[in-house]
């Protein structure tokens, strides 16, 4: 019997591609003392988003849009509690005025994990544009990111939750479709 | 209603250990003048970020109330929000929404769909138990009555046109009063 997406991790049970990224993702969490996350659904982030959702130890907040995720995570960095984003990338492109005016300008910092949607692995026409603009409008908002491109590199979760506290801005990774499905 | 007798209100209902999230504009200058002794974030631009700011917070601090006072034009710039925090629902976080019907800190244009839209009606169809006051009287009671119980709420305090008036900006940026604030709550616990 496979576990089903949102179960919680269950040793004796094999694990598909999708599910180990998502364990490593969220011990990379936990490892770095987050346990509060706001999401909003893209299909190769929502494996990852329902296990959360079942752990107790996180509070999964479900967002309709994701500027309000920056907010959330922004209002419980000054509460002392550590938070991430997870969306897809088209989603820091919205957040674009949150990003600068919240994160940035009150530097509230958070680890965002981003599907990087429309680049070589994906095969759907209407992506390629988030994987044409989202790297650029980064660059130029001054919020550091990296590009995960598979499950091996999966240990920057921890590590750029770590910078972005010490540098009290976001930090974004960029999640490949092998970094989040296998 | 005028927004000063309304935030005088908020200041007397509350308790000193209460925090506040105070967003800009009108809702800002008139939470000011109260001199509130309550440890208090207060806004600024984008518009449309404090609800979630709140509810980040009141999940940080489940132990303190959490006290959001927003402008009407705020909230009406990310409405999807309430759903967020309904979803949510931290039993800690109180809402009072300034409601005047315009963008007072700008010169006092009128909000979109208004005067016919219900904001207390958006509020209870996102999932927030909302109640409305017209008048002083009622803004007490509705007030006294959120703050009474744990749970979270809203309270749409109906407001007449005056004159624009602004936040105040002091002297410390952004990032230094963010920084004062973790400090007051805080204490001095790392968190880097």
């Amino acid at each position: 019997v496979r576990a089903s997406p949102t179960s919680v991790y269950h040793p004796q049970v094999p694990l598909t591609p999708a599910e180990r990224c998502a364990e490593a993702i969220i011990a990379g969490l936990q490892a770095a003392g987050i346990d509060l996350v706001a999401s909003l659904p893209d299909k190769w982030l929502t494996p990852l988003a329902e296990r959360i959702d079942a752990r107790p130890a996180f509070t999964h907040v479900r967002l309709a849009s994701e500027d309000d995720g920056v907010g959330v995570c922004a209002g419980a960095f000054v509460g002392g509690r550590r938070a991430a984003l997870i969306c897809q990338n088209a989603g820091l492109l919205l957040a674009a005025n949150a990003l600068a005016g919240m994160a940035l300008h009150h530097q509230t910092p958070f680890l965002a994990l981003a599907a990087h949607r429309g680049a070589y692995d994906d095969s759907f026409f209407y992506q390629v544009y988030k994987g044409q603009t989202v790297e650029g409008v980064l660059h130029a908002l001054e919020v550091p990111f990296y590009v995960v491109d598979d499950e091996s590199q999966l240990g920057l979760v921890e590590r750029a939750a770590k910078q972005a506290y010490l540098a009290r801005r976001p930090v974004v990774l960029l999640l490949r479709r092998q970094a989040l499905l296998g | 209603m005028k927004r000063s007798p309304a935030a005088a209100i908020v200041q007397r209902l509350l308790r000193p250990d209460d925090v506040v999230v105070c967003g800009l504009g009108s809702t800002g200058f008139a939470w000011s003048e109260q001199q509130p002794q309550q440890l208090t974030y207060w806004a600024s631009d984008p518009m449309g970020i404090w609800p979630s700011f709140a509810l980040g917070l009141a999940l940080a601090q489940p132990k303190r109330r959490v006290i959001f006072l927003e402008g009407d034009g705020d909230l009406l710039m990310n409405l999807q929000v309430l759903l967020t925090i309904a979803g949510a629902a931290p039993a800690n976080l109180k809402m009072a929404v300034f409601h005047n019907g315009s963008y007072a800190s700008a010169g006092g244009s009128p909000l979109p769909g208004m005067p016919g839209a219900d904001l207390a009606s958006i509020c209870r169809g996102a999932g927030v138990a909302t109640a409305e006051a017209a008048d002083e009287a009622e803004a007490e009671r509705a007030l006294a009555a959120l703050l009474a119980e744990p749970g979270l709420g809203a309270v749409i305090l109906r407001l007449e046109e005056e004159p624009p008036a602004d936040s105040p900006h002091g002297p410390w940026s952004q990032a230094e009063d963010r920084a004062g604030f973790m400090r007051s709550l805080l204490g001095d616990r790392p968190f880097g």
